[in-house]
């Protein structure tokens, strides 16, 4: 009997022991290593947010749109805070790697090993977003002042569609990157898509059809007369 | 050395029909119907004002498909005293339509000014080449102050209809005038008198490369004449009119065009202009005799509307450029029935000033920023046109003369504003 709780119970405790006290080191690195990280990052984030506050760096970003585009995206933050904090954070995520590394198991070691085969991806979606966010921003704001100068009634409606489709496919192409449901996501978007143009079309022909016969018209026989003030010299 | 932008069969005619005093330039694209006109006015004024005198007649032409050179060719009565040339064309010349409709007129200019220097010529006449009412009157007004009262710039005076213009009188010249305080009351004219010295400043400037060479070259020549204290003055040439064709760009290209070049030339000359307050009348020659002129169709309704719109959907975009109380007047203004619908000067003049620092400050693309300008600038054609309505023409320069001493008035918010950055203008306001 006694050799029986011996196999099944005291033995696998003490090998979870052992191996908890193999650990243990391990653990504390990994504690240590975060609070450091947290405590670099904080003095980082810090030194970094004065640092660029006084070399003028948001002045910078006000003049590029870039803290109009933080605001936007619902941030409000000063922009050289919010790369204070970005750094503060990759710093911590640094230490927890590296913690994670200290401890030693097939496990975290596999876990880290992932995190950075997935790194560039994720970089390139984050990038994508930016990139997708100012050209949105940018084609939304032309659009809208183009419709407006032409007194066009729905001037914002067009705008925000702009804005609305640029972020889209930018939304499609982080995902793509990020390789989270790759397929559903680009048949969904292609879907989505077909069936607005589809509908926009039809919409056209059938509530339109005498702007679009008018349309076409002028374009190949134009006599509409030119507004006054297109005819008047300005200069 | 700088390089050659004359082909060498041109300079060698150039230098063939030397010695010469008078260069008329005519920059074209285009304009077979009215270039045979402007070519024998030019030559007929050069003949009756300054027969002593040796002129040469260089037409620059932008690759024109309707055979003006030929039509400039046919027109000349002796063909030693005229010069063909073509300037260059750049992809964005092609690509881009200029306001005044002339497709790389810097670089027609350039070389103009190359022929000048070339032949040591003492005075250069520029004029359009689809002028319609140009005499032989016009090259003697031209030319005279220079070689005779040492003059080195004459701009243009023209009577013009109440309408016409309206760029040039709420935001060109008020603006030039506040800036660096001379009265030229049409700087971006078409019609020029330059001389000798001051087309060798021209040719040696380093803007032929920038977009102010192809869109803004009027008003670079009148700002660099200005402030760089050359002697300038104007001559008063009657009416103009100009053959009915297309006229160039868009409203929106042409504010970008002109307004984007005015603000970039603040830039340069900021030392200048910083400095100067209050403005100096500049002399008129000519008699200023009455002309009968076209009426100009305005469709006040259309327009504010357009100001109301702009008012209401580029709302977010002012906020970024203008202060909260300009914001709230052209909020005001907007709410107003069209009977009662006015700018007033100081707003309008603080629109206009806020908007030269946003472009100095890239609050935004400055394409974006300046044709956001066109709601706003069609407000004050609706407001000036209301209250100018039952109003004789001098009474119509009265009213611009009120509008360009705001200008003057308000300029040193301009002067302290310019040096403050986009943060310290927000925490100031």
């Amino acid at each position: 009997m006694k050799g029986f709780w011996e196999q099944t119970l005291f033995e696998p405790l003490r090998l979870l022991g052992r191996q908890a006290l193999g650990a243990l080191p391990g653990f504390l690195m990994l504690l240590v290593l975060v609070v450091a990280g947290l405590l670099v990052g904080w003095l980082i984030k810090e030194v970094l947010h004065r640092l660029l506050r006084g070399l003028g760096f948001d002045r910078l970003c006000d003049r590029k749109g870039l803290s109009s585009l933080i605001s936007k995206v619902g941030l409000s933050h000063r922009p050289s805070y919010l790369v204070g904090q970005v750094v503060q954070g990759l710093m911590l995520l640094v230490a927890l790697l590296a913690g994670l590394n200290a401890i030693g198991t097939p496990l975290t070691r596999n876990l880290v090993e992932r995190f950075f085969i997935y790194l560039p991806h994720l970089l390139a979606a984050f990038l994508v977003l930016i990139a997708g966010g100012l050209i949105s921003r940018f084609l939304g704001r032309s659009v809208l002042i183009a419709a407006v100068n032409a007194q066009m009634p729905s001037a914002r409606l067009l705008a925000g569609l702009t804005r609305f489709f640029v972020m889209t496919l930018t939304a499609v192409a982080a995902l793509d990157e990020l390789g989270i449901s790759r397929t559903t996501i680009i048949v969904t978007f292609a879907i989505l898509f077909g069936g607005v143009v589809v509908a926009a079309a039809i919409a056209f022909g059938l509530g339109a059809r005498d702007f679009a016969h008018d349309l076409l018209q002028s374009q190949i026989h134009p006599r509409r007369p030119e507004p006054a003030e297109d005819v008047m010299r300005h200069l | 050395m700088s390089e050659e932008i004359l082909a060498e069969t041109a300079k060698e005619q150039a230098l063939a029909a030397m010695p010469v005093e008078i260069v008329a330039g005519i920059p074209s694209y285009n304009n077979a119907r009215t270039i045979g006109h402007v070519v024998q006015a030019v030559h007929g004024g050069m003949l009756k004002y300054f027969p002593d005198r040796r002129g040469l007649i260089v037409n620059s032409d932008g690759g024109s498909i309707d055979g003006t050179p030929e039509a400039a060719l046919k027109a000349n009565l002796d063909s030693r005293s005229l010069l063909l040339l073509s300037h260059p064309l750049y992809p964005v010349n092609r690509l881009t339509l200029p306001y005044h409709g002339v497709p790389g007129k810097g670089s027609a200019f350039r070389a103009l000014f190359r022929v000048a220097e070339l032949v040591q010529a003492r005075a250069l006449v520029v004029v359009d080449a689809d002028l319609r009412s140009i005499t032989p009157e016009w090259i003697d007004l031209l030319v005279r102050p220079i070689l005779e009262r040492d003059f080195d710039y004459v701009t243009p005076y023209y009577k013009r209809h109440k309408y016409d213009g309206t760029i040039t009188s709420s935001i060109v010249y008020p603006l030039t005038r506040a800036l660096f305080g001379r009265r030229v009351r049409q700087p971006i004219g078409g019609e020029f008198g330059i001389s000798g010295r001051l087309a060798c400043r021209f040719l040696n400037g380093d803007v032929w490369s920038s977009d102010v060479a192809s869109y803004g070259i009027d008003i670079w020549m009148t700002t660099t004449a200005i402030a760089e204290n050359f002697r300038v003055c104007q001559s008063y040439l009657g009416a103009k009119i100009h053959d009915a064709k297309d006229q160039g760009a868009d409203l929106g290209s042409t504010l970008v065009q002109v307004v984007g070049s005015v603000f970039s030339l603040m830039e340069t000359y900021a030392p200048v202009w910083r400095n100067v307050l209050g403005s100096l009348p500049t002399p008129l020659m000519g008699f200023p005799f009455e002309v009968g002129l076209e009426p100009v169709p305005i469709d006040m309704e259309r327009m504010l509307s357009a100001f109301q719109q702009g008012c209401r959907d580029l709302m977010p975009i002012y906020q970024q450029i203008l202060s909260p109380e300009l914001i709230t007047g052209l909020s005001r203004c907007a709410a107003l029935p069209a009977h009662q619908f006015a700018i007033p000067d100081d707003l309008w003049v603080g629109v206009t000033y806020d908007f030269t620092l946003a472009y100095h400050r890239r609050v935004m693309d400055t394409e974006h920023l300046l044709k956001s300008l066109m709601p706003l600038y069609l407000g004050w054609v609706a407001s000036f046109a209301r209250q100018t309505e039952r109003e004789t023409p001098a009474q119509v320069e009265e009213r611009i003369e009120k509008l360009c001493l705001v200008y003057e008035q308000l300029k040193s918010y301009l002067i302290n504003q310019w040096s403050l950055r986009t943060g310290e203008k927000r925490s100031q306001s």
